[in-house]
């Protein structure tokens, strides 16, 4: 889960990392009654990255120019998030900025991603050092981090004891990323954080109590049917084919995608029903992916291993009575296949047992099908 | 074959819960020889005829177990590892699915500081045909002989062992590594084990999109490994930025494509098959070369 800058910065500010002072607004008016002076700091909140490049962020030297800007910038779309508000913020001078992060790596485990320029893009930067964090946490590590980045006497200690608490809000909250770009040293010598982002892992959120409820207002850029399965408990991808597929497996699922388009086919979308379900599950997949008005045929893979074959018979004989008319191709194998077939022995649909005569099935029906 | 045989006794990590329950019945009919089951609070009860222990030390001390299944709840996995571990267990098989990453990260900590092997997270669990199945594997697809398996996913797993199995390949040892970012056993230490091992002829890689796992084994079979390797990797398909189910399986900053996994595999002659019943045919033809040589 993506949170908003904002969000980020209260986060942030709970855990003692210091951030400017800020208001949120969502309407022009509620600009008048914001007293940092000008020139000012006008920020599109956005679950989407790019956000300077894209125009989102404006510095108005006056109330009049601000007003202008920030109607404008509530229009905006940005990756195709639309803004929901404006987080405005006093110009600060900066002496220096730096990168800082943490995150999981997949050989390494949490480690420290930082650099001594900020306001980067990171992916792109060659002026960026990784420090593996060791477990347990100790506060001198913040300390070697700041060394590493060439920082000397008060700035060292502050931006140590920022990566100390970064680390800590990430262990905490149990993020996928903690970041600040840029983290700045003002003119004064003070470090703050000037740019926030988080990630919330996903698999974490139920046992995060903060979070309770906030998933359904941070599902941007999902499409209306991504954010239903996903809140059924289903993960669904949408593509631009004609191919339904549902699975269950990850592996599986992505397999049978590639078949289909190796064969000559165009997968609508990625659907993994999960290991275990049972027939509502399989009902509310078949229904989500029957609902894209793309989709012409939909192809069924189910291997038995956790899941009963028969659970997913009783599922398909309820979709076939209330979609008579839709074209199916449905490959069942495994666990109870037998009770499958007896379930489905009068619906007139005809279960193929091997995987490539399935795909090659569904393709040749997706280019006749209505 | 590898880790697992007819002798490995196996405790089970939440025997008494409904998926573990279940699956505690599938293993022992299938012939594992699991000893107890742990569960805090239920010491002293009879989970499908094993005994129930209320402590992994007592279980441990009680069946002299050094492999152990977890089949608990996300959020208790990583103590019930650590306890695991701290009993005296070598080899610890994580079931569970969406354990959040941080904790896996903790108890991989833990299993390197203790010398022990950890399979999954996320996984179907490892099986040796006939002798020994741990975790949630369909057992009767799979049939003994010279096949290793080293996959990231499940189904696809049983999709793959099953076009083996028809084709007359039987399997020596199969392990799901498993799906999520951050695991256990990874493919470099179980292709050193099957090279080394006398009964496996030919290793089947299953991988697919996200990190860089494949590509790093494929420099590795290029430098270390003797026995032929097929490999298949999934999510070609898979638009980038999208986690496609699995945790791990994301396409990200233009990392992890199923094109650069298959490049680097077949820069290390290693051959990807296109389906699985493809896998099947290769690996035949690889045996029959072998017979010949």
């Amino acid at each position: 889960m993506n949170l908003y800058e904002y969000e980020a910065k209260q986060i942030f500010s709970e855990f003692g990392i210091p951030v400017p002072p800020s208001v949120r607004i969502t309407k022009i008016e509620e600009l008048s009654k914001v007293h940092f002076g000008y020139p000012l700091t006008l920020k599109c909140q956005v679950l989407s990255g790019g956000r300077g490049k894209a125009g989102g962020i404006k510095f108005p030297k006056s109330l009049n120019e601000g007003k202008e800007i920030a109607k404008d910038l509530l229009k905006l779309e940005i990756g195709g998030s639309k803004t929901q508000s404006l987080l405005v913020e006093p110009r600060v001078n900066i002496a220096q900025e730096l990168y800082l992060a943490v995150t999981l790596d997949r050989n390494k485990g949490p480690i420290f991603i930082a650099s001594a320029e900020g306001g980067i893009e990171i992916e792109s930067s060659h002026n960026v050092l990784t420090m593996p964090i060791p477990y347990p946490y100790h506060p001198f590590v913040g300390r070697e981090l700041a060394e590493k980045l060439q920082l000397k006497g008060q700035a060292l200690v502050k931006v140590a004891d920022i990566a100390n608490k970064l680390y800590k809000v990430f262990e905490a909250r149990d993020l996928d990323l903690a970041e600040i770009n840029p983290l700045i040293i003002t003119d004064g010598g003070d470090v703050l954080a000037l740019d926030g982002k988080i990630i919330v892992n996903d698999d974490s959120i139920d046992r995060q109590k903060s979070f309770a409820g906030w998933q359904e207002k941070h599902l941007d850029e999902l499409t209306q049917r991504e954010r239903r399965a996903k809140l059924t408990g289903l993960n669904l991808v949408e593509l631009d084919g004609n191919i339904g597929i549902l699975c269950n497996g990850a592996g599986l699922t992505m397999a049978t995608m590639d078949m289909v388009k190796s064969f000559g086919g165009k997968p609508a979308n990625f659907l993994d029903v999960g290991g275990g379900s049972d027939q509502d599950k399989t009902l509310a997949a078949l229904d989500i992916v029957n609902e894209n008005p793309d989709v012409k045929v939909i192809l069924l893979n189910i291997l038995g291993g956790i899941t009963a074959c028969d659970e997913v018979a009783n599922a398909l004989v309820k979709f076939i009575k209330r979609n008579p008319n839709r074209t199916l191709v449905v490959r069942l194998r495994g666990n109870n296949q037998d009770l499958a077939e007896k379930i489905l022995a009068d619906s007139g649909l005809k279960l193929i047992p091997g995987l490539e005569d399935a795909v090659t099935e569904a393709v040749k029906k997706s280019k006749t099908a209505a | 074959m590898i880790l697992v045989n007819k002798d490995t006794k196996v405790i089970v990590q939440g025997a008494t819960g409904k998926m573990g329950g279940t699956h505690t019945k599938r293993m022992l009919d299938y012939g594992t020889k699991l000893v107890a089951g742990v569960t805090p609070g239920r010491g002293g009860e009879k989970a499908h005829g094993l005994p129930v222990y209320d402590t992994m030390a007592e279980a441990v001390r009680e069946t002299g177990a050094e492999t152990s299944v977890i089949f608990v709840p996300p959020y208790l996995a990583l103590d019930a590892g650590i306890e695991a571990l701290n009993a005296g267990i070598k080899l610890l098989v994580v079931i569970t699915e969406g354990i959040p990453p941080q904790d896996t990260a903790k108890l991989v900590h833990y299993v390197n500081e203790k010398n022990a092997y950890l399979i999954g997270p996320n996984c179907p669990g490892i099986i040796t045909p006939g002798e020994c199945l741990i975790g949630i594997l369909p057992g009767s697809i799979f049939k003994s002989g010279p096949v290793a398996m080293i996959s990231k996913s499940g189904t696809l797993t049983y999709e793959i062992a099953l076009a083996l199995s028809d084709a007359g390949l039987g399997q020596s040892t199969c392990v799901g590594i498993g799906g999520d970012p951050i695991k256990g056993l990874d493919y470099q230490t179980l292709l050193t084990l099957f090279d080394k091992d006398p009964a496996t002829q030919a290793i089947v890689l299953i991988g697919e999109i996200g990190g860089n796992a494949e590509e790093e084994a494929a420099e590795f079979i290029k430098a270390n490994i003797k026995k032929p390797v097929v490999a298949f990797i999934a999510g070609q398909t898979a638009p980038p930025g999208k986690r496609m189910g699995h945790a791990g399986a994301i396409v990200s900053g233009g990392k992890g494509t199923a094109q650069s996994k298959i490049e680097a595999l077949a820069a290390a002659n290693v051959q990807v098959a296109s389906t699985p019943a493809e896998v099947a045919k290769t690996v035949g033809e690889k045996l029959k070369q072998l017979t010949k040589a």
